[in-house]
């Protein structure tokens, strides 16, 4: 069988976190190549229906992510974020998707490290879990 | 945009050198990409961002009358403005362009995957082309200039920024927050290479501002709100008066410069022996002390005495040479001790002198002070270890291992001067929360780009100046007041200045009125209309929209989208990470 | 408003030109070789950030070609400068580069034909160009330059290849020089910097031993643009070095040369081993310093990660000599480690020689001081007025500084300059 490589969604904000991946980068951090970004202005932008679109694509894992309560770029889009997400986590555990394949994450611009560390982490959780079943139905 | 006009997408996959090319198959990604549907030319080439890589795009443009861009390279935060401005002058609507991150996010982190990071790099592509097909051409909103600048602070970087400004035609609003201007310079004492004073140059600058027109000065003055955005700030400013009363003034500017400055480090009460014996001072309190306004009218005297030998350690508050030290260097402190040590042995020839130093950073031309001092048969001790400061009966002895003899060494002296550095202003975290402008991880104010951004905030209109964004002397304070001003300048000379348009916008036909946005919006930039037929419709101010998309996400209905960020757009990006279309 | 002339393409001049610019103000931007770019264009990767240098530069070279209120004139030289500020006259001297600019499309094709080879001075003479050449593949103006001192048409008479097989037939052996004279309200000097001759420091060997080299010169080995294409390898045997040393402070903080400190070596070397040790992971790199120059913003932190991410070795030293192995061409440095004296001889593979920096000052029109940096008036006041009022200098030419700096410095005089232009 072959190895299972999980495919992670992120929605990083642009201020932040996505700004924590570009200097992973520039810092030459490594991490798993299982992330695909998906950059918005701020992480209050991330309707939750965007998140459960993913795992209908086929995503082992969702991530979102932005800056820390009290520094959002936007004042405070990230405590919507965080109502948003919270119900959002109570939703999917109920379609019977494991809470480790969803995170919500504060990861400021300086944070490469963090973004290190979580990637990791949520790869191998991910990874214990295996691909994501029941494949997840909505109708259109 | 006609409905029917066919997609017609060009993309460019950058090798960047070898910074993508040696770890992404770009010639792979070239060949995957020219299978996605609506892609009719795709190419790579070594750097997209220089002049023939922007040449090509251009010439494709009109060649292969392209009407969207994807350009795979660096991340959007370096080259995206760039690249607009290259569909601008082929003509094609700046909007019409995506970028993917394949270098930060994909060959710098994945170098030993190559094959894992040439798959990602073409799902990443697939993403942005996919975005790409649904993007629609913007223009850009146009708001009128204040032409007037706010500068906060009134050191000498903001008053070199005001002087600048007020000779160049403009009106400035300096807010001090002490009764007096200048800042920290006034207790430097004489300066190197020179008999001018801190204080000196301060009045010099205050000479030319006070008396022109141009030129607001509030002192004893807070900034309490800013709003709006470049080009039209709105300031709230708290003038403290007598009798404990206050007075609020609003003012309206163009561009704003934080000048904040900066605190000296304050050793803790035993922290090399400071505050346990008043024969410990800092730098900062000797140099007050040899000003000819200080509380010794300029005479050397610590803890009551003339001292006829004197240590320095260096590096107090940097460099983590004790716990509560900084990471950081502060740069100035190496050459700020010297100078002073020199100006001592001009004046007290026969005094002997210490330095306990961990590294003597006097870079560029400050070595110079470095060949003087040892000319004056100043004696340099290296640590790795931090000295102990060991206050005794008559005198203060400082004991350190000596690296260059291998030696432990002990000194008895009259008097110890903590070399201190620079820390953070105090009200640092209260300025940056209210501009909505991020700090580094030293504490002190983040500029856009480090190398090539130094006195530009990342929020547009705002810029940073002096030891706000990190240590530095005067001479570097004083050029950095310049700078901004020059930043400043391109604001407000301009009529007007062009905002980004990727604010949220209503559908007024699906819009149910129902208010949720409005109640969401953190500049309250939204406001529900009731029209004529009673319907009720959200209205979106165009100059106050930031762009964050919240009412966007919010929205049960859909009316309310964010340009650049439509639903359908992310949720294209979401599909395309797993399949094409 | 009247005009600003800018002397010197560098990023100091760049930045420089683009506020003055952004502020409506027309700027003549005069740069003495065919290209704009400067020493920042050589660079492989910029400390501490490890930005690629012509990543986060040649975005600017492209503005300052695109904007119309810059008049970019490459390939001429300032000759001389009359007047007062707010109405100075200045002679330039456009040099023909025999090659019409506005048929030249850079396609190279004049390059690949010409047989004539010439030591390459942006790669600092490692690898070869042709007489008729483009100094690098960014190189703006994009645009071919004859260099008549080599090229076979002017020493001899003969060739002309170039000419038959140039598409848009650019080529114009019958080029002069053409004078023109400016008139300008201010004009900022920001004309960089090279490094000192390594070969003063004679014990060190550089020019004699094959395998020492300059930081300038192991930037340029580092590049993917260089005569290696990025291979870090030895000039005497083309392998990869082992064991790389740095000595610092050569022709710099020294009586014999130089007495200043060039405050860009520490973290140019600091950056030039962990780039080193990024191209080959096994390679170890020791720097000998004598006092660590991180003064910067975030320097201290790239100095430290250098050390514990990197395995950088650092030896606080100055080596007393260099010595040669006849066979293998390796490196025997002889030192003292002064924070342990001990007394040491240690082979390495390849040295890299940190060398000095000295400005290149324009000749006439400034005060300058025994080193050639230029003198400036009111340090404290207005750090980048010359004691002649409307003229100022920025970046290297005033003392040793790195981009930062420069950069401030650009804008902070685009700023003087541009009240004396409004002034009109």
């Amino acid at each position: 069988m072959a190895e299972f490589k999980p495919k992670i969604v992120v929605f990083a904000c642009n201020w932040c976190t996505y700004a924590a991946l570009d200097l992973a980068g520039t810092s030459r951090m490594k991490y798993p190549a299982n992330f695909r970004v998906i950059k918005v202005m701020c992480s209050g932008r991330v309707d939750p229906q965007f998140v459960l679109e993913a795992f209908k694509q086929g995503a082992d894992g969702v991530i979102v992510a932005g800056c820390h309560p009290g520094d959002c770029h936007y004042v405070n889009g990230n405590m919507k974020t965080l109502r948003r997400m919270t119900m959002l986590k109570k939703m999917l555990e109920e379609m019977g998707i494991e809470k480790e394949r969803f995170r919500l994450e504060w990861i400021s611009a300086a944070e490469a490290t963090k973004w290190v560390q979580v990637a990791n982490e949520m790869v191998e959780q991910v990874k214990a879990l295996g691909p994501l079943k029941p494949r997840l139905e909505v109708r259109e | 945009m006609k409905v029917s006009e066919e997609i017609r997408i060009g993309v460019y996959i950058c090798h960047c050198g070898l910074n993508i090319a040696g770890v992404v198959n770009v010639k792979e990604v070239v060949e995957y990409v020219k299978t996605l549907p609506n892609v009719v030319v795709a190419k790579d080439y070594v750097f997209m961002c220089s002049a023939p890589g922007q040449a090509m795009i251009k010439e494709d443009i009109k060649k292969h009358k392209l009407n969207r861009v994807v350009v795979a390279a660096c991340s959007p935060s370096m080259h995206e403005p760039t690249f607009r401005g290259v569909l601008s002058d082929a003509g094609l609507n700046p909007y019409l362009f995506e970028m993917a991150n394949i270098r930060e996010h994909c060959s710098w982190v994945h170098p030993d995957d190559k094959e894992a990071a040439t798959e990602k790099a073409k799902e990443l592509v697939r993403m942005a082309v996919a975005k790409a097909r649904l993007l629609e051409p913007l223009e850009k909103i146009k708001s009128a200039v204040r032409p007037a600048v706010l500068v906060i602070g009134g050191g000498v970087a903001g008053l070199r920024a005001t002087l600048d400004l007020i000779e160049r035609g403009f009106d400035v609003y300096l807010v001090e927050k002490r009764s007096v201007l200048g800042g920290n310079a006034v207790k430097l004492g004489e300066l190197a290479y020179t008999t001018l004073t801190g204080k000196d140059v301060v009045n010099s600058l205050v000479e030319k501002i006070k008396d022109n027109p141009k030129a607001h000065i509030f002192l004893n003055s807070e900034v309490e709100k800013v709003d709006g955005s470049i080009g039209d700030f709105k300031v709230t400013v708290v003038r403290r008066l007598e009798e404990g009363k206050e007075e609020k003034i609003e003012l309206n500017a163009g561009a704003i410069i934080v000048a904040i400055g900066y605190d000296p480090y304050e050793p803790a009460i035993g922290e090399y022996g400071y505050k346990t014996t008043d024969k410990v001072v800092t730098l900062f309190q000797l140099m007050d002390i040899l000003s000819e306004d200080g509380p010794t009218k300029g005479e050397l005297l610590i803890g009551g005495i003339r001292p006829k030998s004197l240590a320095f350690i260096l590096c107090v508050g940097s460099l983590s040479t004790t716990p509560n030290a900084k990471p950081y260097c502060s740069r100035m402190c190496c050459s700020a001790s010297l100078k002073t040590i020199l100006k001592i042995k001009e004046k007290y020839p026969d005094i002997d002198v210490y330095v306990f130093y961990k590294d003597m950073r006097t870079y560029g031309k400050e070595e110079d002070l470095y060949w003087k001092a040892i000319e004056n048969e100043v004696k340099f001790i290296r640590f790795d270890e931090a000295p102990s400061v060991k206050p005794r009966d008559k005198f203060v002895e400082v004991e350190a291992f000596d690296t260059t003899i291998q030696e432990r060494i002990a000194i008895p002296v009259d008097a110890v001067v903590l070399a201190n550095g620079m820390v953070p202003a105090a009200d640092i975290e209260k300025i940056r929360v209210m501009l909505k402008i991020g700090c580094g991880a030293d504490g002190f104010l983040k500029e856009a780009h480090l190398k090539l951004r130094p006195v530009e905030a990342l929020t547009d209109g705002i810029f940073l100046a002096g030891v706000a964004t990190g240590p530095k002397n005067i001479i570097e304070s004083v050029a950095s007041g310049s700078a901004a001003a020059a930043k400043a300048a391109t604001i407000v000379t301009k009529e007007e200045i062009e905002v980004e348009p990727l604010i949220a916008r209503v559908n007024e036909d699906v819009c149910s009125g129902c208010g949720v946005c409005a109640a969401l919006c953190p500049y309250e930039a939204i406001t529900i209309e009731v029209k004529e037929d009673g319907k009720r419709i959200s209205k979106v101010n165009s100059m106050l929209c930031k762009g964050c998309g919240t009412c966007a996400a919010a929205c049960p209905s859909g009316a309310m989208q964010q340009s650049g960020f439509k639903d359908n757009q992310v949720m294209a990006q979401v599909v395309a990470a797993f399949r094409g279309e | 408003m009247k005009p600003v002339l800018v002397v010197g393409g560098g990023i100091a001049g760049i930045q420089a030109s683009l506020d003055l610019a952004d502020q409506g103000v027309k700027v003549y931007l005069v740069e003495k070789t065919p290209s704009i770019g400067g020493r920042m264009a050589q660079l492989d990767k910029t400390f501490p950030t490890l930005d690629c240098s012509s990543c986060i530069l040649t975005p600017k070279m492209v503005a300052v070609d695109r904007h119309e209120n810059i008049e970019l004139i490459t390939y001429a030289e300032v000759k001389e400068i009359t007047g007062e500020p707010g109405n100075f006259k200045v002679k330039v001297l456009k040099k023909p580069r025999y090659v019409d600019v506005d048929k030249c499309t850079g396609c190279g094709e004049c390059v690949m034909k010409c047989p004539v080879k010439v030591p390459n001075e942006f790669n600092l003479g490692m690898d070869m160009r042709k007489a008729i050449y483009i100094p690098f593949p960014q190189a703006v103006p994009l645009k071919a330059t004859i260099d008549p001192e080599h090229c076979l048409y002017f020493t001899k008479g003969v060739c002309r290849v170039c000419e038959r097989f140039c598409p848009p037939k650019a080529i114009n052996f019958n080029q002069k020089p053409e004078e023109v004279e400016l008139n300008v309200a201010a004009i900022i000097i920001a004309t960089g910097f090279s490094l000192d001759d390594a070969r003063k420091k004679e014990t060190y060997g550089y020019g004699v031993y094959s395998n020492v080299y300059t930081n300038l010169e192991f930037e340029r080995l580092l590049s993917s643009t260089g005569p290696t294409k990025g291979e870090v390898v030895r000039r005497s045997d083309g392998k990869h070095p082992k064991k790389i040393a740095f000595i610092q402070c050569v022709c710099s903080r020294d009586e014999l040369t130089n007495k200043y400190c060039s405050a860009i070596c520490c973290m140019a070397s600091t950056k030039e081993a962990i780039l080193a040790k990024e191209h080959l992971p096994d390679v170890e790199c020791t720097i000998f310093f004598m006092d660590v120059r991180a003064f910067g913003k975030g320097y201290q932190e790239f100095f430290e990660r250098a050390e514990r991410e990197f395995n950088i070795r650092y030896v606080r030293s100055k080596p007393a000599k260099i010595e040669e192995d006849p066979k293998t061409k390796n490196l025997i440095i002889t030192y003292e480690d002064t924070t342990s004296t001990k007394y040491v001889r240690e082979e390495f593979d390849m040295v890299i020689l940190a060398v000095g920096v000295r400005p290149i000052p324009l000749e006439g029109v400034l005060k300058l001081d025994e080193y050639n940096f230029a003198e400036i008036k009111e340090p404290y006041i207005d750090p980048v007025a010359t004691p002649k009022e409307g003229i100022f200098v920025i970046g290297m030419l005033s003392g040793p500084k790195d981009i930062p700096d420069s950069v401030t410095q650009a804008s902070a005089a685009a700023m003087r300059a541009s009240i004396l232009a409004a002034r009109g």
